[in-house]
């Protein structure tokens, strides 16, 4: 440990004041402060919770079940970043269906998935395009390089989403946000100086390394100490506060505003992306005709009060018994560190 | 969300930049970022660069550490 | 002249069976008690035996550091390597697609032939099959081996104390980086190589410093994670890891950073994980240092009372955590 990071963990474990809520907003900050066991640094009194910045815990079961159709009644190539896998939809997930013959490719790039459909021109490739404003530029790429090309065999079944809304839903869930450092890369930091501004909402920008994830804990601890709103970009190597123009430039060209609904948090206004009238022959919901599909999350499953912190992972029902990290029933059991799969494997230990 | 990784910039020709991780290259998209050289650090998301960035994290910590302290 | 390929007659049981066998197998396997007959006839072998069997199947059958020959030797040397058994005998059975390229098949056999001397092992019996085109992907490899218990090994998973140090003979994840990148799927270019060996020497070296090992356990599939979770349960005990002394290739932590892998859960197929007393640790560190397969050894971690069945990691941080348990499919994680 060099002498910064002990210096901010000296700030860290020195903490002694009223206790604190901070929220991360990032599936790769809440898989980082996992790894590095930050969660068993912080004193009593300050809790790290996760808020509903993991695309896999807040995508919709419908979502899910609406690939599977797409991969088995019409028989599409799903190409899909490898966290959708394994999360359940309301009957079977992308592996179980997979089992049952479709096709299901996990790929780095959405412009992966492009290129699998410039080589075979006969399937017809679907990329599952969901994440947050850091992944949605790739999805924009994707489908603009492939109406560019005139690639009738390539569409996005979009499910992305904006966090701007989120962060007014969330507002007063937590004493501070850790805001992620790889979408404000993209959106700049204009919605955080706001939201500090003008409702008193506090929070840093992380970024991801051991370093950058102390540093941003040590500012937002002394910030909370002074008691004064505070807003403060740590990861400045990364993060510029008007962003990258061209990305939202390409967000915009392609994509517009839709309201999105949020496993846990329900519909939230103008939360989400959707392709624009021009890219509609790129949306696989349109191309295939698609019927509505409205997903059943398992009615014991409880991931959404968990999600909001409305009860702990223990109080579900189905928690431990049925649900487990080898068979999750709901999104929060799947990835390593989402809440429940967290407490799962924690359990007894600390 | 969102897992980034730096690289360095290897060859940038139109939109396609190479880039090296630890001796890993791959071919990604510069669709949104101008002016990329060789020898640039990006940050790498899902095959496109998104930022243009420092090499590494020590400065920036030390810099921020030294106004907190 | 068109390339000559593997065809269903090669596996009748005819005159071009017989061809088969004696230009590529036997070209490679010889040795005096490679049989010709129905069974091989072995002299006695003193002692108790290690005795184990392993199928192997890899896409593509080739890759940078070996082939499915190799590690079909390497995997069955391994295991027996593992259990303190000198590698002795080795049989082979191969399922080979109808198609598969002949010059191939020799490179392959070559490759055993190669990996079967280095570890002092004679191929003395196999089988051919080959099936119709698209009913195994290339060859399918099944060895089986016997190998001499040396006097004074004990090993087993079960056999893990408290207080034992863990020891890995080498960086970890690069076999299993090597073929995520052999099959083309994320794109990415590297030269990292698998690190495939036969492993007996590495074991004598162990033994040249003492007997007194507790387990010795191939990392292969799942990797050195899966591994020490294996242990920590059939030993019933704990094990805490110093997450920074886990030796991991800077290419494996480049193409692990891209696709949000963990190299701890990457598959090995020359790297053994050693739990043995804590002061004889060092000393084997230093003798394995010197291997020709074993050059970045390091004590990575001790065996605990508490924490039963979990892997806890040391971090970077000075706090602790835990080692995600394995799931089995690896999938890259992008957002």
């Amino acid at each position: 440990m060099n002498e910064m990071m002990t210096k901010a963990r000296e700030i860290i474990t020195g903490y002694k004041g009223r206790p604190l809520r901070i929220m991360e907003v990032c599936g790769t900050h809440t898989h980082e402060i996992f790894r590095l066991g930050i969660r068993k640094l912080v004193p009593q009194g300050v809790e790290i919770i996760s808020g509903p910045g993991c695309p896999v815990c807040v995508t919709a079961v419908g979502f899910i079940d609406e690939a599977i159709w797409l991969a088995l009644e019409k028989g599409c190539v799903i190409c899909t970043f490898g966290d959708l896998i394994k999360v359940p939809g309301t009957e079977i997930s992308l592996a179980g269906a997979r089992s049952k013959g479709a096709d299901i490719r996990p790929v780095y790039s959405p412009l992966d998935a492009v290129e699998l459909a410039r080589q075979d021109r006969d399937k017809q490739v679907v990329f599952l395009a969901v994440g947050f404003e850091t992944t949605t530029p790739s999805a924009c790429l994707a489908a603009k390089t492939a109406k560019e090309e005139g690639l009738d065999n390539f569409s996005l079944l979009t499910a992305n989403k904006t966090m701007p809304n989120a962060y007014n839903a969330l507002v007063g869930s937590a004493d501070a946000f850790i805001y992620p450092g790889h979408v404000n890369a993209i959106t700049g930091n204009a919605t955080c100086i706001r939201l500090c501004k003008e409702k008193g909402v506090s929070g840093v920008v992380a970024g991801f390394t051991a370093s950058e994830l102390m540093t941003a804990l040590a500012v937002c601890i002394r910030g909370l100490e002074k008691g004064e709103p505070f807003f403060k970009n740590c990861y400045p190597r990364v993060v510029k506060d008007e962003g990258n123009p061209a990305a939202i430039r390409i967000m915009e060209e392609v994509m517009e505003p839709c309201n999105s609904e949020w496993r846990g948090l329900g519909l939230i206004p103008m939360s989400g992306m959707k392709l624009r009238e021009e890219y509609s022959g790129f949306d696989a919901r349109v191309k295939f005709d698609m019927p509505k599909i409205t997903g059943k999350p398992n009615p014991a499953c409880r991931c959404g009060d968990v999600l909001q912190g409305k009860c702990k992972p223990s109080d579900c029902k189905v928690f431990g018994k049925v649900c487990t990290p080898l068979h999750p029933v709901g999104a929060c059991m799947v990835s390593d560190e989402g809440a429940c799969s967290a407490y799962y494997q924690y359990s007894g230990l600390i | 969300m969102c897992v980034g990784l730096s690289a360095r910039v290897v060859s940038v020709k139109d939109d396609t930049a190479l880039i090296d991780a630890g001796g890993a290259k791959r071919s990604i998209s510069a669709g949104v970022l101008d002016d990329l050289e060789p020898g640039d650090y990006v940050m790498v998301h899902a095959g496109v660069a998104i930022a243009k960035i420092t090499e590494t994290d020590e400065q920036e910590a030390e810099d921020i550490m030294g106004e907190l302290l | 002249m068109s390339e000559q390929t593997v065809t269903l007659a090669h596996g009748a049981g005819g005159r071009q069976t017989s061809e088969l066998i004696e230009k590529v197998f036997k070209a490679h396997f010889s040795n005096p008690e490679f049989t010709a007959d129905d069974a091989a006839v072995l002299p006695k072998i003193d002692g108790r035996l290690g005795f184990t069997t392993d199928g192997f199947i890899v896409s593509p059958w080739k890759f940078n550091g070996g082939n499915i020959g190799k590690l079909s030797i390497c995997g069955t040397v391994n295991d027996l390597s593992c259990m303190g058994a000198r590698p002795k005998y080795m049989t082979c059975a191969f399922v080979i697609e109808e198609g598969f390229s002949l010059s191939a098949l020799e490179e392959i056999a070559a490759a055993m032939e190669k990996t079967a001397n280095e570890a002092g092992v004679k191929i003395v019996a196999g089988d051919t099959k080959v099936a119709g085109k698209g009913q195994v992907d290339g060859v399918f490899i099944t060895t089986t081996g016997v190998g001499e218990i040396v006097p004074g090994a004990d090993t087993s998973g079960k056999y893990a104390k408290p207080g034992d140090a863990i020891i890995v003979t080498g960086d970890v994840g690069r076999h299993g980086c090597t073929i995520l990148l052999a099959r083309d799927t994320y794109g990415i270019d590297s030269d990292v190589d698998s690190d495939c060996a036969p492993l007996w020497g590495t074991v004598e070296d162990i033994f040249s410093v003492t007997k007194d090992v507790h387990v010795i356990r191939d990392a292969t599939r799942g990797g050195v994670g899966t591994v020490l979770y294996e242990i920590a349960e059939q030993s019933d005990v704990g094990i805490t890891l110093d997450q920074s002394a886990i030796p991991v290739d800077e290419r494996v932590k480049g193409v692990c950073g891209l696709l949000g892998l963990e190299p701890l859960y990457l598959a090995c197929e020359g790297r053994l994980v050693i739990f043995a007393p804590d002061d004889k640790a060092q000393a084997i560190v230093d003798k394995l240092r010197e291997g020709k397969y074993s050059g970045n050894a390091a004590i990575i971690g001790h065996v605990t009372e508490e924490n039963k069945g979990r892997v806890i990691l040391e971090t970077e941080i000075g706090t602790q955590t835990i080692l995600p348990q394995p799931k089995g499919e690896l999938l890259p994680r992008i957002c």
